[in-house]
């Protein structure tokens, strides 16, 4: 086979391919550092200037020289260029080199190739709704693309071909194949065995998310900035719990060195056993990702969705690995409890622990109240009470608390939010003998009607003060319910509207605009627990509703292969078969009676034969039919060819029809048969 | 393999219908880097868990397969219903005309044919019409070459498969030998060379004028009269007592029977040129003197064919 040079490129496909690849690096304009996709575009506008006027492309040397330029450029940035970020920046820029070295339809079918590459990162990357129609059109445009390329006129000699296949038809044809592929693509989806991290490991991701840490310094912090960012979301079988009881249990903190509170990981406690008491909430929570391993839970749970998740002592969940996608999860949680033994020593002993002698006037004030009264739970209520009146004030806005925090917030400030609260609250009681802990999580959420399930944000971030009561055991207290009673039960916006961001507030302020967004966000979730999050269990649970008994991979194999072979069946059916031959019309079908009818009678028509030879054969070998048969054919040529008269054309060819089927011809006679 | 396909198919006569069981499919280069992408997005999809990327990766693999039948779909059912070849002379550019036409209401794109391994010349046929591949075929030797074997491709639309089929149909081209040599004309039957006589002009006897026909030499064009807005007139003369040129091979014994037939081809191609009268005489064969493209031809294909009759059914030499 002699080796030719690669086919030339067309214009055409080459404004083509550069419109793919463009759309592609706009996919993912928002995730690549802002220069990557600049340079790309000139280097785009710098081909297709090339392409229309004499504008010199760079030689191998400047091509070369721009590629080490630019992947330095990146490696400066990221410093490596592993990664998906790292990868799509060096992706865009050598796609835009290739670009400029676009000459062969070869080369223009790489940069497709690279516009589908893009594309893919930016799936890999976002999967939002509201990106789902670009992908498709992205996909769309490729595949269009992908025609127009490979159409590509080579050779100038055939300039005498119809220009049928213009971009319209490019686009047409792309769109008709992928509506064909689409049944496939959904079957497969469904039943295509997933394997999640069966070819490496998922890396973490390497963008920063907000979320709850694992400790806590309420002093250190003087604007508390909210962000209005989902944490999760939750959906309730049945009613809800009431606002006040809608604490979403996070990170336990148990150790405090008299300015931070911190999570210690305590294996040897053992989990107190508990009595569940009132109504079972069943729910299931679409947990956002987040730089954290927390699995959020409604206080309490009863035990770990999964095995992967730890159910610790202090009854908080916590994955093996940080949360790095969107994960689904169904609990059951009581919002009522009790100890069902006393609290062990070592677990005593941690949450009452103080260490050093910090903060000196809380501690002192901690003994006088707990002298006077004679329980631990009229303690806690005198503590409360002096929250209440001591003159404390609510805010997001507090002042920078000094070493001894908790002495500095009790006795000079007076000023904080949650955290302020909670920890001297706690502090409170430890000073005091009586075990207590921070714990962090969420309270309250906003409610969407249009899904029916609670959105948790960030701004939604709250902790409390959990103390063992001998009788009780571990009981919630929040302090900052008693400074400010309306956080329980409305969202902090409402309380300090300040708190987030101006277009977040301006949303707020609007209702219809909320409405608006509830439905988006309703629509989005079911996206996000249909499409985004569906996954093996969920295969499996669709097999079983589809009456497989005990459903395995097996089955969805099965399930798998038979929609697979009917779909092959159904595109080879309707891409494959040729395309249908027109029926005859009214007219031929009556003549092409007549033409069976004498060629029973012994004359057969041969394809050249019009009908007015086929009367001369008539006459010739058959006189006797000649009376019946000539008026007949002389009839058809003038219906055929004749000039039509309008109005009577319709009753005449039914007349004709009519009189061919009433046509007996005899058999021929003793003579031989002609043919 | 080509040995293969040729027995499992069978010779083909014209017109053809390209049909199911004649079109091979296989994914081009392109289409095989393809595939390779899916791959990769596919194993991306499934490791990540990630939806959107799976969801990618199936519908372009629905669209690849797709694409496939489409392929597939713009050959079957086409028809080569013609192949021409006009005469051309050994190792000039010749032309094989196939003519497709195509019964579906759908067109069909980028049809090219080849009679080696690389096609050219893509056509279009339009839903319902015809189209046409003029091949460039280069002949390195004499006689009737037969085209073996003609080879149909496609890669519409999407430039993934390449659908094929191999056409063995008896097309054939004479093949003139090519006009060389460089002795000079004979005057006519008869005479020795040297002894010239006067040009065919004025010597011939006047016959008077015809309409104009193809193949008329332009010297013969009566165009004095065209200038006075006549229509195109023939001068014709008689052929009685007119200087005929009788190319005779016994005359050319001192030369090799090939650089023989180059020279009488030569001569025949001047001598029609000239618009002169010639005749040719073979051993086996003898033309009367004429003039005119038929008669071109026939002494043309009488040389091309000399002593080649058991050679007819040699191998194809068509390049």
């Amino acid at each position: 086979m002699a080796k030719t040079q690669p086919p030339e490129g067309s214009p055409r496909g080459l404004t083509w391919a550069t419109a793919a690849y463009g759309a592609g690096v706009l996919l993912n304009v928002d995730r690549v550092p802002q220069w990557v996709p600049v340079a790309a575009l000139i280097f785009v506008i710098w081909r297709l200037m090339a392409a229309s006027r004499p504008l010199r492309l760079p030689g191998v040397v400047i091509r070369s020289l721009l590629a080490v330029l630019l992947v330095a450029g990146v490696l400066l940035r990221f410093h490596t260029l592993n990664g998906l970020s790292a990868g799509t920046a060096l992706l865009i820029l050598m796609g835009s080199v290739k670009l400029l070295e676009t000459r062969s339809q070869r080369d223009q079918f790489i940069v497709v190739a690279a516009a589908m590459f893009l594309l893919l990162a930016a799936c890999l990357d976002r999967q939002d709704l509201l990106r789902a129609p670009l992908y498709l059109i992205q996909v769309w445009l490729c595949c269009a693309a992908l025609a127009v390329v490979a159409y590509a006129r080579t050779a100038p000699s055939s300039a005498a071909a119809p220009a049928g296949f213009d971009n319209r038809a490019a686009m047409l044809l792309a769109g008709r194949s992928l509506l064909f592929a689409l049944p496939l693509a959904v079957l497969l989806f469904v039943f295509f065995p997933r394997m999640a991290g069966a070819f490496w490991a998922i890396p973490r991701s390497d963008e920063a998310l907000t979320g709850l840490g694992d400790s806590m310094s309420p002093g250190s912090i003087t604007q508390l900035t909210t962000s209005y960012d989902v944490a999760f979301r939750a959906h309730f079988d049945g009613t809800p719990p009431p606002p006040q009881e809608r604490y979403w249990r996070g990170p336990v903190l148990h150790e405090f060195d008299g300015y931070t509170w911190r999570r210690t990981v305590r294996s040897l406690v053992h989990m107190q056993p508990l009595q569940y008491l009132g109504h079972a909430y069943h729910y299931r929570i679409s947990l956002e990702p987040s730089a954290h391993r927390w699995w959020f839970a409604l206080d309490t749970a009863t035990g770990s969705p999964q095995p992967t998740v730890y159910f610790t002592y202090d009854y908080q969940l916590i994955s093996m690995e940080p949360v790095t996608e969107g994960t689904n999860y169904t609990l059951v949680s009581y919002t009522s409890t009790r100890a069902t033994s006393p609290l062990p020593q070592l677990a005593r002993r941690h949450d009452t622990e103080l260490s050093g002698d910090r903060n000196p006037k809380s501690r002192a004030l901690a003994v006088k109240l707990r002298g006077g009264v004679a329980s631990d739970s009229a303690y806690v209520a005198t503590v409360l009470d002096y929250f209440r009146k001591g003159g404390f004030q609510y805010t997001l806005e507090p002042p920078q608390l000094g070493f001894d925090s908790v002495d500095d917030f009790l006795f000079n400030t007076r000023l904080g939010f949650c955290g302020h609260y909670a920890s001297a609250f706690t502090f409170m009681m430890r000073a005091a003998g009586v075990p207590a802990r921070v714990v962090t999580g969420y309270l309250g959420g906003e409610w969407n009607f249009a899904g029916s399930y609670f959105i948790v944000r960030q701004s939604d971030a709250h902790s409390w003060t959990e103390v063992w009561l001998d009788d009780r055991g571990w009981t919630r207290v929040d302090p900052t319910g008693v400074v400010a009673p309306e956080r329980l039960s409305r969202g902090i916006l409402d309380i300090l509207p300040n708190a987030v961001s101006a277009p977040a507030r301006f949303v707020w302020s609007q209702p219809w605009l909320a409405a608006l967004l509830q439905r988006w966000d309703a629509l989005n979730t079911t996206w996000n627990d249909r499409v985004i999050k569906f996954n093996y269990s969920d295969q499996l649970r669709l097999l079983e509703r589809l009456g497989f008994q005990s459903p395995g991979a097996q089955q969805l194999g099965w399930a798998f292969g038979a929609g697979l072979v009917g779909w092959m069946l159904w595109i080879a059916w309707h891409v494959g078969r040729g395309a249908p031959r027109s029926r005859p019309d009214k007219l031929a079908r009556a003549y092409i009676a007549l033409c069976n009818k004498l060629g029973r009678a012994g004359i057969t028509r041969e394809s050249h034969q019009g009908p007015l030879t086929l009367a001369s054969e008539v006459s010739k070998h058959r006189p006797d039919l000649r009376n019946d048969v000539d008026c007949l054919l002389l009839r058809y040529s003038q219906l055929r060819y004749g000039r039509p008269e309008r109005d009577s054309y319709p009753a005449k060819v039914r007349d004709f029809e009519r009189d061919v089927s009433r046509l007996a011809l005899r058999a021929p006679a003793s003579e031989t048969p002609r043919r | 393999m080509a040995r293969w396909i040729k027995k499992r198919q069978g010779l083909d006569s014209l017109p053809l219908t390209l049909s199911r069981r004649r079109l091979y499919i296989l994914p081009t280069r392109a289409g095989v880097g393809y595939g390779l992408l899916l791959i990769l997005m596919l194993v991306a999809g499934l490791n990540y868990a990630n939806s959107t990327a799976l969801f990618l990766s199936f519908l372009l693999i629905g669209f690849t397969l797709v694409a496939m039948h489409q392929c597939h779909r713009n050959l079957l059912g086409a028809q080569l219903v013609a192949a021409t070849a006009p005469p051309t002379f050994v190792h000039r550019p010749g032309t094989l005309t196939l003519t497709f036409e195509n019964s579906a209401t759908a067109a069909r794109f980028r049809i090219a044919a080849g009679v080696g391994e690389e096609p050219v010349a893509p056509t279009d046929l339009p839903a319902r019409g015809r189209g046409r591949i003029d091949l460039p075929v280069i002949a390195s030797r004499r006689g009737v070459v037969r085209i073996d074997r003609l080879h149909l491709i496609t890669t519409h639309p999407f430039g993934l498969f390449r659908a094929w089929t191999w056409v063995h149909a008896p097309i054939e081209m004479l093949v003139y030998p090519r006009p060389n040599g460089s002795l000079p004309m004979p005057t006519h039957h008869g005479t020795k060379a040297g002894t010239r006589s006067v040009t065919n002009t004025g010597a011939d006897e006047w016959m008077g004028l015809r309409p104009f026909r193809d193949g008329d030499s332009p010297r013969q064009v009566d165009w004095k009269a065209y200038a006075r807005e006549a229509p195109l007139l023939v001068k014709e003369y008689s052929a009685t007592g007119s200087e005929l040129r009788m190319f005779d091979f016994g005359a050319l014994s001192n030369l090799q029977l090939e650089t023989r037939l180059e020279q009488l081809a030569r001569w025949v191609v001047d001598a029609e040129e000239g618009g002169e009268r010639y005749g040719l005489r073979l051993p086996d064969n003898f033309i009367k003197p004429d003039r005119g493209p038929e008669h071109r031809h026939r002494c043309l294909a009488a040389l091309a064919t000399f002593g080649l009759e058991d050679a007819r059914r040699g191998e194809d030499t068509a390049t």
